[in-house]
This record gives C-alpha cells, sequence and structure tokens, in this order.
C-alpha cells in the first residue's frame, strides 16, 4: 500500500512534520540549557556533544531499518564489542589498517545477516534471534579475548577519533556521511522502498513479487554493518577494544529511534529523526553533567523524556488521521 | 500542542527564575569528583568521605558517576562533559586503566589537574600519550590480596582446597588483590586453588557461580572472593547448600554488611580499605593543588585484615 506514488509524497510531508516536532523538542532543550549554564552553548561544548552522540547515532541508523521492517535488533552492542575486539587483534597483529577496519565491519555484517537468516529462513522472531546473537556475540567476544581489553593503537588508527578538520571531530563527520548516505538509500533506492513496503504490509509486499526475504536479511546485515562501524570509532576513542564494551547501546539506539518518530510498528519514520533523537540524549547527558545534577536523578529525566516524546508523537499522529 | 506550548514555556520561565547559581568567577573552587559507580556502598562511603572534606574546606563539589561500574564510554562522557563545565580540578577513579587514559590527556589539554583514586592508571598507556596525573591515593590492593591469602593459609592449616571469586577481567584492583592472593598462596604448595572464576564484581553472580563452583568440588574448604559483595553472595550460596560454618569465607572491602558477617562468623575475615578516607584525600589534595602547594603523587591508604578479634561493626 505505501509505495504509490501520491500516498508516499503526503506521508513524506507527515514525515517532515513529525521530524520537525523532534527538532523543535531539541531546540526547546537546548534553549532551557542555555538558560541554565553559561557552558552549554559554546561551540566546543556543542562540538563535544556531538561527538559523544555519534557512536549511539551510527547504530541506530541500523536500528531505524531494522524497525522500519517491524524488526527488532537486541544484538547490535554485542555485535559491537565483537567486531572490535576480531578488530584490534588484526590490528595487534600487524595487520595494514584497511584490512584491520575491514575485519571490523565484515565480523558486524556478518553477525547481522546470521541475524537475518534465523529471522527469515529460520523463521524465528527478531526478538528471538537477534538476543540469542546478544549472547553469542558477548560471548564469543570473551572468549576470544580471555576478557580482557586489547588496547594501545598507532596514531594513524587513533586519528579516527582524534583527527579535526577544521575543528569538527572525524567521528562527527562520518556521522553526518552515514545519514547522508543512510537518507538516500532509504528514499530514492529500491531497498529504502522495500524496507518501508515490508514494515507496513509484509504479507502484501510479498504477494506483490518482492523478494522479503533477500531485503530483510540485507536490512539486518546493514546494522551489522553501522554496528562495526560504530565499534571502530569507539575503539578508535577510547584507545581500547573491551569485549564488554556496548552493553545496553542497543536500548539506546532504540530510544534514540523511537524519540526521533520511528514506529516501533514499522514501516513509519526517518532516519533524520533517529538523529535528533541520538542528540537529544546526548544533549540530555551533556546538559546534565553540566549542571552537576546527581547520576541517579539523571537516570529518571532521561526516561521521562523518552515517554514524554513518544508520548506527543502519538498525539500528533491521532490529530494527523482523524483531522 | 497549544497547552503543551504553553507548559514548555511555564517551565522555561521557572528555570529562569532560578537560573545561574555558582557560576560566578571568585566563588568556591569547582571540584568534581567521577566515581565508577554511585550506587555501591564502596562509593557511597567515598563518596560521604569527599562531601566532608568538602564541606571542611569550603569547596564547590560535584560528584557524577555511570549507571554502570564497567561503562568506560560513559564516564569518558562525563569527564568530557565537567571539562566542559570549566571545573577546576578533577578526581576520578578510573572505570578502565587504560580505557581512562584519553580522558586525562583532554584533561590535560585543558589545563585540569587529574587526582586518581582507588583504581591505578595504566603506566604504559599513560606514559605513550604523555598523559600526566597529578597523584594516585588508594590501597595496595596486590598487599591486600596477600595478606588474605596468609590469612587463609594460616587458618586452613597449610593445607586444603580453595575457590576463587574473580573480579571484572582487566581490572587493575581485581588483578592486584588475585596476584597478590595468589603468590601468598604459591608459598603453602599443599593448598590447592580448584576453581578460580569472574563473578563480575557482583553478589548476585557471587551467589550463582559459588553454587556451580559447589556443584563440581563439593569438597571445597575456603573461598577468597575479590570482593565483599561477591563474597556476600557466596556466603548465602553456602547456606542454601546448608553448609554454613564448614567454608571459611574471606572477601575484600570490609562494607558495613560484610562486617557483621564477620561478626556473626559467616564470613571469617574482610580486608579493609578505607573509601571514605580515598575520598576525603582526594578533595583535600586538590584542594591544595588548586592553591598551588605541592602534593605527594602517591598516597597510600592502609589497609587492614578484619577477623572476629578485631571486628567493629560501625
Amino acid at each position: 500500500m505505501r509505495p504509490n506514488g501520491i500516498a508516499l509524497r503526503q506521508n513524506f510531508l507527515l514525515h517532515h512534520a513529525r521530524q520537525l516536532g523532534t527538532l523543535s523538542g531539541l531546540l526547546v532543550l537546548g534553549l532551557v540549557l542555555w538558560v541554565l549554564t553559561p557552558h552549554f552553548l559554546t561551540l566546543s561544548n556543542l562540538l563535544n556533544v556531538a561527538e559523544q552522540a555519534t557512536i549511539i547515532a551510527i547504530v541506530a541508523v541500523g536500528m531505524t531499518f531494522v524497525i522500519l521492517t517491524a524488526g527488532i535488533d537486541l544484538s547490535v552492542g554485542s555485535v559491537l564489542a565483537f567486531a572490535g575486539v576480531v578488530m584490534a587483534s588484526a590490528l595487534h597483529a600487524g595487520a595494514p589498517l584497511p584490512f584491520a577496519l575491514l575485519a571490523g565491519l565484515v565480523t558486524g555484517t556478518v553477525c547481522g545477516l546470521v541475524n537475518g537468516l534465523l529471522i527469515t529462513l529460520g523463521r524465528l522472531p527478531p526478538f528471538i534471534a537477534t538476543l540469542g546473537m546478544m549472547s553469542v556475540a558477548r560471548g564469543t567476544a570473551l572468549m576470544y579475548t580471555g576478557g580482557r581489553p586489547i588496547s594501545g593503537f598507532s596514531e594513524n588508527f587513533r586519528w579516527l577519533a582524534t583527527g579535526e578538520v577544521l575543528r569538527v571531530p572525524i567521528p562527527v563527520i562520518v556521522m553526518i556521511g552515514i545519514y547522508a548516505i543512510a537518507f538516500f538509500v532509504l528514499t530514492r533506492t529500491k531497498l529504502g522502498r522495500y524496507t518501508y513496503a515490508i514494515g507496513g504490509n509484509e504479507e502484501a509486499t510479498h504477494l506483490s513479487g518482492v523478494n522479503v526475504r533477500f531485503y530483510k536479511t540485507v536490512v539486518y546485515g546493514l546494522a551489522g554493518l553501522f554496528s562495526g562501524l560504530a565499534a571502530i570509532l569507539l575503539t578508535a576513542r577510547l584507545n581500547s577494544a573491551q569485549p564488554i564494551a556496548g552493553m545496553m547501546y542497543e536500548l539506546d539506539a532504540i530510544a534514540a529511534t523511537v524519540i526521533g518518530g520511528t514506529s516501533l510498528l514499522g514501516g513509519e519514520g526517518n532516519v533524520l529523526g533517529t538523529l535528533i533523537g541520538a542528540l537529544i540524549m546526548a544533549v540530555l547527558r551533556n546538559g546534565l553533567n553540566l549542571l552537576g545534577v546527581s547520576s541517579f536523578l539523571q537516570q529518571v529525566v532521561i526516561g521521562s523524556v523518552i515517554i514524554v516524546a513518544v508520548l506527543i508523537d502519538m498525539a500528533l499522529k491521532r490529530r494527523g488521521k482523524y483531522s | 500542542m497549544k497547552k503543551l506550548l504553553i507548559m514548555m514555556l511555564l517551565i522555561l520561565i521557572a528555570l529562569i527564575g532560578c537560573q545561574r547559581g555558582g557560576d560566578r568567577a571568585g566563588g568556591p573552587p569547582k571540584i568534581a569528583f567521577v566515581m565508577k559507580t554511585a550506587n555501591n556502598p564502596f562509593f557511597i562511603e567515598m563518596q560521604k568521605g569527599a562531601e566532608q572534606a568538602a564541606q571542611r574546606l569550603g569547596v564547590n563539589l560535584i560528584v557524577q558517576a555511570a549507571d554502570r561500574e564497567v561503562d568506560v564510554e560513559k564516564q569518558m562522557q562525563i569527564v568530557e562533559n565537567l571539562i566542559q563545565a570549566k571545573v577546576a580540578a578533577l578526581c576520578v577513579t578510573p572505570s578502565g586503566s587504560r580505557e581512562i587514559v584519553p580522558a586525562i590527556d583532554k584533561a590535560n589539554r585543558a589545563g585540569i589537574p587529574v587526582v586518581i583514586v582507588d583504581t591505578r592508571v595504566d603506566e604504559k598507556a599513560l606514559s605513550e600519550s604523555h598523559g600526566k596525573i597529578a597523584a594516585f591515593i588508594g590501597s595496595d590492593n596486590y598487599e591486600g590480596g596477600k595478606v588474605a591469602g596468609e590469612f587463609l593459609a594460616k587458618r586452613l592449616g597449610g593445607k586444603g582446597k580453595v575457590a576463587v571469586l574473580e573480579g571484572i577481567p582487566g581490572h587493575e584492583t581485581g588483578d592486584s588483590r588475585l596476584r597478590g592472593f595468589r603468590e601468598a598462596i604459591k608459598a603453602t604448595p599443599e593448598i590447592q586453588i580448584v576453581a578460580s572464576q569472574t563473578a563480575n564484581w557482583e553478589r548476585d553472580q557471587g551467589f550463582n557461580v559459588f553454587q556451580n563452583i559447589l556443584q563440581s568440588h563439593p569438597d571445597v574448604q575456603a573461598v577468597f572472593a575479590c570482593s565483599d559483595l561477591m563474597a556476600l553472595g557466596a556466603v548465602e550460596a553456602i547456606a542454601a547448600a546448608k553448609k554454613t560454618g564448614q567454608i571459611v569465607v574471606v572477601g575484600f572491602d570490609a562494607l558495613a554488611e560484610a562486617r557483621k558477617a564477620v561478626e556473626q562468623g559467616t564470613m571469617e575475615a574482610t580486608v579493609a580499605q578505607s573509601p571514605a578516607t580515598m575520598g576525603e584525600l582526594a578533595v583535600e589534595n586538590a584542594y591544595r593543588l588548586l592553591k598551588g602547594e605541592q602534593i605527594k603523587p602517591e598516597i597510600t591508604v592502609p589497609i587492614k585484615l578484619i577477623t572476629k578479634e578485631n571486628v567493629t561493626s560501625q
């Protein structure tokens, strides 16, 4: 029902309206922090926040694809850890930098594809398949390293996190590039259209001759690929790859996606919203740190924001439907 | 939507009403204390000590911690954010000995002195990045592990089977305790370590892991846990197996609950660190540093073995 020309265009406007809502949420948050502390609205702090958002933001791109198909991927944090230690051990074994980076990306992608195959060929619910992968990837990472972090890398590799172009940190540039590509893929390619279609009505998509299994598997593969990419940046940032890295990142990524207006039921949403969602989470944490708010209260605030964001979103959606 | 906007506006006005306290220049010095976590009794005591010192010295103290003890990335974000908040000095208990180094570098670049508390920074990683710390304040964990090992060896009469509950691998504090303990056990060749597994510093995992060890080694006579929380978990596992009093439990940290267990006899000993003293010394030394005084680069907080003879549960 979705890939119909007129419906698509109307949806497009609706999506943009929703993103504007999320964006104004981010701006209000920024305004409040600007009033409360002189340290928030400085160039160095804004770049700092953007850099802090990158890891979750990149993981959340893959999550958005998955959730658009009405699926879920709980394994992204564990896959990130596994890809990170594989890449780190390749670097320590003296592999050339591009090869090591590729090893990390391939590890992530393979884990994602296995998820996809379990879901499509194995007919497992995504929740179960990726829950299993979450444990398998984590356990493999722990076994592979004996539980110890692998740390200490060359300046060349670390440049991926410490480097800057015109004061903008490299991870931020990578993040913007990834979102531009993901936006293009979702709005302008067959893969993107089918991603929405599968989430909108999987049965109808299948009946209209789309190879649903293939595209779903690719989408989970993408989620793995983005976890691998996030692993590279996180390892460079900490100068260490930890087998216990990325714990609970799946929940942060889901939160960013949902705050950004993507429906957990699939078929509705956009990566731009997800980017704003990831930024909202980073700005919140940053602001609460700047204000010296107790770390317990921080958890309450972050949880409340997630709930309020989705409440507003749903209220707007209802209005859109009935007016 | 309109209601929502009005509500937000009201909140905004309310917030403006109570804005920007304590950010003026010339106020009390702002010192930040970044702990591994704020929900573990050890760190709660450390926070209390730090707060007392702050009050005594008139310091504006900000205490922050990640939700989870091992979340090195969140800890790094907190440090970055506090650098942006222009704190005058930073006290940090590193979540990862190596992973904290990039954060130290950033503080160095911002000209903010860093006092490391409780967990050492990896020397090699620090020197490779040319990072600098102002001081380390903590107990000698290696010595603590050794004292615990010697106590166990003596208690078992130099002979027997021992199990170990380890902390998270790669954590400097746990690793040092373990090395010290093994060193002491090595001196008595008839004592055998039959199982040595991690319980990730957690109480429920201490329970589960030790329950499993009891299944595979029902004849184990003693357990050394690298932290009291894991030791208390083991105590419950022993109780569940109806073996209370038959297995010697030695922990580490001397938490209030562990002291009580020693008094009651469910635990035999625990190594006392003084987290409150650590917190106090950290703030005190950071304060002295800001006043331009010289401080010692290494400040050791004494350890003590707590047994039934000298236990005082406060």
